[in-house]
């Protein structure tokens, strides 16, 4: 079966010209963005590109293209195809959000993760809140969650929190739609 | 996506500012329970109770632990028992009250409001009857509220009312001696009741109002003072009309969360939603004061000069803020200023900045009135009802709703101290100046005729 999206992951030390660079042989090769996400982690730049491939074009041929602009700029790429047949599809969910407050040490975010996956509940945006300073109560993970209608919702709370005592953070698990009406008119 | 500034100020707020939903109440209408006889009254009513109330409790704290935002406290209010029970006497209303404390014990839910009467315009031989059981009711129960709606701007005030609640209130203490007088803080003495409020003593569910239905009270005033801290400490220069606006914002956000807290426990208890009662409610923990939001607009105490003016801005800023998070904003809305349930303003009474005389004044422009003061043990039937009298006027004329919930602690004077528990907290009982020279005025009774309303001054 051809390929007909592609999704293409940039890293490397962040400074201007990356998206223009990746966007510019995307274009050059008849490649549509379809979908695009940037972050910045400290100083380091990651994006990710999902991206239409043109009948004729195909990935090895893309990834050479970018391996050829981008290697002298000192980014990493890494191309894979999208299989739209094998697309994850998720259980009926409510959205929550989960923060663990407290100190940072090692497995903080693999603890609290192992027990979300054990129960089927899908992180849609994880990130750190770290407000600076050394004070352990400005540790702060946030993670967006769907959690399955399905699953045991006292269970999965019990041992979520559980855990978070066990790890020595605080975690406060609320319904999205509160931060919804609270802030968005 | 959310917004790490979003989600942690709504965590800020949840876990250092005191924001919850302060009360969730369940009206019931028992109009459909009447009954000729006590017994088989007493019984559909229990039933109708345990029925429409069985979940509450439970539902609502799945909500809460849904929206990491606790219900501190679920209610039910019911049908003035004065109409319902228009056929009874003393003896059978007291029972019905044993009634409904009963139920509302096996629901859990920590009071049961609608021991109630409205009698602005005259009485029934049902008000009657239930004004004289309340001493008695409010003794033998541990949860029952009572309320007795005395005055109208429509219908002026009914002052044969006033002096008898006077003297129901001491029967009141009397009755409840043993407790420094803990029944008169489950009586609240009302000008223009509204038929939703979901806050004792005076909740009740008015006629006109559904078969059932579920009011919310929420409150937050560490989270208004926190904001006003804030705005000022990263902008010194800020004037009232930005502070007020910073309370504005605040209310606005602690109303939509009563709202969507409300809404879902209706849906699941399949039960119409009413209203959301925006107060700043106090309770007598630090941090969780209407007195502190005083000091935190530059007020050395609550009671000192400008303590009206503050008050009444801060007021509309809340209703303000609240008209336009909810539709259906209701019942009182505005600020509470008990005096025993608040630490603060508990303080400034025992500290005499806060005097009988600054607190009525204050109360012209609150959402209630003279709510839990604790007044020496031998204040007359007569002062204490041209107390009531005077708060009254102040409703009736300014067209709002006001109340006294008034304590005379049995066998203690002023400057000593009142204790009732929980959340009713403390006070210092607080002197009645000229107590004794209104009598002859009181004993005149009949009904002051309600005002005209199209001179306004």
């Amino acid at each position: 079966m051809p390929v007909e999206k592609v999704l293409i992951a940039v890293l490397g030390s962040d400074r201007p010209g990356i998206v223009a660079a990746v966007s510019r042989v995307l274009s050059e090769n008849e490649c549509n963005i379809e979908d695009v996400s940037q972050t910045i982690l400290q100083s380091e730049f990651a994006g990710v590109f999902m991206a239409s491939l043109p009948k004729g074009l195909s990935m090895e041929a893309l990834e050479s293209r970018l391996q050829e602009h981008l290697k002298p700029m000192d980014l990493s790429v890494l191309i894979k195809p999208v299989r739209l047949s094998i697309r994850y599809e998720p259980p009926p969910s409510q959205p929550f959000v989960v923060t663990t407050i407290g100190p940072d040490r090692l497995g903080l975010v693999a603890g609290i993760t192992e027990v979300m996956a054990r129960f089927g509940v899908n992180i849609t945006n994880l990130r750190a809140a770290f407000r600076g300073g050394t004070d352990p109560r400005r540790n702060v993970m946030i993670y967006e969650v769907d959690i399955p209608l399905h699953i045991d919702q006292q269970a999965f709370r019990k041992a979520l929190r559980q855990r978070a005592q066990d790890l020595g953070l605080d975690l406060s698990l609320q319904h999205r739609d509160i931060f919804e009406a609270i802030h968005r008119v | 996506m959310l917004s790490d500034r979003e989600i942690l100020s709504t965590l800020e707020m949840l876990r250092s500012e005191h924001l919850d939903v302060r009360t969730v109440t369940l009206g019931i209408s028992l109009f459909d329970c009447a009954d000729s006889d006590v017994n088989a009254f007493c019984e559909k009513i229990r039933q109708k109770i345990l029925r429409l109330a069985h979940d509450l409790v439970s539902v609502c704290d799945e909500v809460g632990d849904k929206y990491g935002i606790p219900v501190v406290n679920k209610r039910v209010a019911v049908s003035p028992l004065a109409v319902v029970g228009a056929a009874f006497g003393r003896e059978e209303l007291v029972k019905a009250a044993q009634a409904l404390d009963d139920a509302a014990q096996i629901v859990r839910v920590d009071f049961i409001g609608g021991f109630s009467a409205l009698v602005e315009k005259g009485f029934t031989n049902g008000d009657v009857s239930l004004m004289d059981a309340i001493p008695d009711a409010l003794a033998k129960t541990q949860r029952v509220c009572a309320s007795v709606n005395v005055a109208s701007t429509k219908a002026g005030i009914n002052m044969d009312a006033v002096h008898m609640m006077g003297q129901i209130i001491k029967r009141t203490a009397d009755a409840t001696a043993d407790a420094d007088g803990i029944g008169c803080a489950k009586l609240c003495v009302f000008a223009n009741i509204p038929p939703d409020i979901p806050f004792m003593a005076g909740a009740y569910l008015g006629v006109g109002e559904p078969e059932a239905v579920i009011n919310v009270g929420v409150s937050g005033p560490g989270v208004v003072r926190k904001a006003i801290d804030r705005a000022r400490r990263s902008n010194p220069g800020l004037d009232l009309g930005q502070l007020a606006e910073v309370i504005k914002h605040t209310a606005f956000k602690v109303t939509r969360v009563g709202e969507l807290i409300g809404r879902e426990v209706a849906r699941r208890l399949d039960i119409p939603f009413g209203v959301v009662d925006l107060s700043l409610a106090p309770t007598p923990n630090v941090g969780d004061s209407v007195g502190e939001i005083f000091q935190s607009l530059g007020l050395h105490s609550i009671g000192v000069p400008g303590s009206t003016a503050v008050l009444a801005m801060l007021n509309d800023a809340v209703k303000k803020g609240g008209a336009f998070a909810s539709s259906y904003v209701g019942g009182l809305s505005g600020a509470f200023i008990p005096v025993s349930e608040d630490l603060n303003i508990s303080e400034a009474a025992r500290r005499g900045h806060l005097s009988l005389e600054k607190l009525e004044a204050m109360t012209s422009v609150c959402s209630v009135g003279l709510d839990m003061v604790a007044l020496p043990g031998d204040t007359s039937a007569e002062t204490l009802a041209a107390i009531i009298a005077d708060e009254m006027a102040i409703g009736v004329i300014n067209r709002k709703t006001t109340a006294a919930r008034l304590i005379p602690v049995p066998g203690k004077k002023a400057g000593e101290k009142a204790y009732f528990g929980g959340l009713l907290g403390e006070a210092t009982i607080i002197p009645v100046p000229n107590g004794e020279l209104s009598t002859e005025f009181i004993c005149l009774g009949g009904r002051i005729p309600a005002p005209v309303q199209s001179l306004n001054n």
